[in-house]
């Protein structure tokens, strides 16, 4: 016990700082890959066979191969064209992967919501798009909060593997200081400690996020 | 106002629709009648286009439409429609789902369509329900709403698919009253019902279809009281007990 308070101590500022480049590079990787996502989902709902197929491609390459693989092939294969620093390539990397899920995510939750929403719209006058902006998507927006948080934890602990391309995240932090102390076991439980606690406090928002946006939903069933 | 000329669909093999001629006059109430899968719920949704057909013609305002030509969004708004699921957005409330498409597609003043929403609902007996989510409304409730959503655009028409079909049969009467103001107001209006009294009381034309095909057309007195074809008056003895 005496180690572990020991160990928090002389890690803290150090830790701290690791904390705030994994909230960083988790919050940028997450927003890229919303949008990614939005933009696959309607590639893969989409009529167009060429966007269909390669949404599918994408989503399958992704899937079908390990995070930490996606990552270092990133980097050293960006390395080619333009040099990245970790954090920069680490964003990209992370993005590109949740994006692939997150696409899945919306297009399960655009399809969930029923049909005769888009007919009304479009009854209304509305072109396909609008009906989408205004009518399906904040529905569906909604309904996929659950899942789209669930991959939002995912992200931010797969963030950790952004410290094998050098990353100055938590986990990269750890390393180092485990090498620095040989004490690897007290060290990684600390360390561990941190993404405990960052989980905690984003589970916590989240559950704040999807109470706020239910709120009328629930009020009118009363 | 609406002219259907040799109007034929199909769903694969199955031709649901065979050789439809239909006109529809300014000012009229127009009731489809027949038994489900007759085909009168895809010759309304024909009408807005909702639905293609794959052969005839079909004039809109004395112009012949092609829907791959014209501007579908621009007929919708022409012609109204209500649903047998009302289908209100659940994410906005009543004044909301009546202010969306005027401010949206119309590009009305906020202003402007919240007067004609508050007029609208004060028209289907709603005002005290503006701010509510459709979520807490009954059926019948819902379905006013919709009628409000759908004249918010002040169409030319208005097609009603099966509109108290989903409903409590107390709540059938509230609706069929807007319904029959509407058409006292002098609005055409295309109805797809099995509310036989309704269409008695309020259709200028009863359009009577079976499988895919109009077998009769006439007033109301003469499809119910003398229907000439014996498929009409089968149908007719069957709804009518």
């Amino acid at each position: 016990m005496i180690t572990l308070l020991e160990i928090f101590q002389t890690t803290f500022d150090e830790f701290m700082q690791a904390a705030w480049q994994t909230v960083q590079l988790t919050f940028w990787s997450l927003l890229l890959a919303t949008a990614i996502g939005l933009f696959f989902a309607f590639c893969r709902l989409s009529g167009n066979p060429v966007l269909k197929g390669m949404a599918l491609l994408y989503i399958a390459i992704i899937r079908g191969t390990p995070l930490i693989v996606q990552i270092v092939t990133l980097y050293f294969g960006l390395a080619e064209f333009v040099v990245l620093d970790s954090f920069t390539a680490g964003v990209i990397a992370l993005a590109v992967h949740a994006g692939a899920y997150i696409a899945e995510i919306f297009r399960g939750a655009i399809q969930s919501i029923e049909n005769g929403q888009m007919e009304a719209a479009r009854s209304l006058g509305m072109s396909y798009w609008l009906a989408m902006r205004r009518i399906i998507l904040p529905q569906a927006f909604r309904r996929s909060i659950p899942a789209l948080g669930n991959q939002f934890i995912i992200g931010l602990k797969d963030s950790s593997l952004v410290a094998y391309i050098g990353g100055t995240e938590l986990w990269a932090s750890g390393l180092g200081a485990a090498a620095d102390n040989f004490r690897q076991f007290p060290t990684y439980l600390v360390n561990g400690l941190y993404y405990l606690a960052l989980i905690l406090i984003f589970t916590f928002m989240l559950r704040w996020l999807e109470k706020r946006l239910n709120v009328e939903q629930r009020s009118v069933r009363a | 106002m609406i002219q259907l000329k040799a109007v034929s669909k199909w769903y694969g093999q199955l031709q649901v629709l065979k050789e439809i001629d239909l006109q529809v006059n300014e000012g009229e109430v127009v009731v489809l009648i027949g038994a489900s899968g007759s085909g009168k719920s895809t010759l309304l949704r024909c009408m807005n286009f909702l639905e293609q057909s794959d052969s005839g013609e079909i004039y809109l305002f004395g112009e012949k439409v092609d829907p791959k030509e014209s501007d579908l969004n621009w007929i919708r708004q022409e012609v109204g429609m209500v649903f047998q699921h009302f289908h209100l957005f659940p994410h906005k409330n009543v004044l909301e789902n009546i202010m969306e498409a005027p401010v949206y597609v119309k590009k009305k003043k906020k202003k402007e369509a919240k007067e004609m929403a508050w007029k609208l609902l004060c028209k289907v007996g709603l005002e005290d329900k503006a701010n509510v989510y459709p979520g807490s409304l009954s059926g019948g409730q819902k379905q006013r709403v919709a009628i409000a959503r759908a004249l918010a655009m002040e169409p030319k028409a208005m097609l009603f698919d099966e509109p108290t079909s989903a409903l409590d049969p107390e709540l059938v009467g509230e609706v069929l009253s807007v319904m029959k103001e509407l058409a006292k107001e002098g609005m055409t209006m295309v109805i797809v019902t099995h509310e036989m009294g309704f269409a008695r009381e309020v259709a200028d034309q009863v359009v009577f279809l079976d499988e895919g095909r109009i077998v009769e057309t006439g007033t109301p007195e003469k499809i119910f009281e003398h229907p000439s074809e014996e498929r009409t008056s089968q149908f007719l003895s069957q709804v009518l007990g």
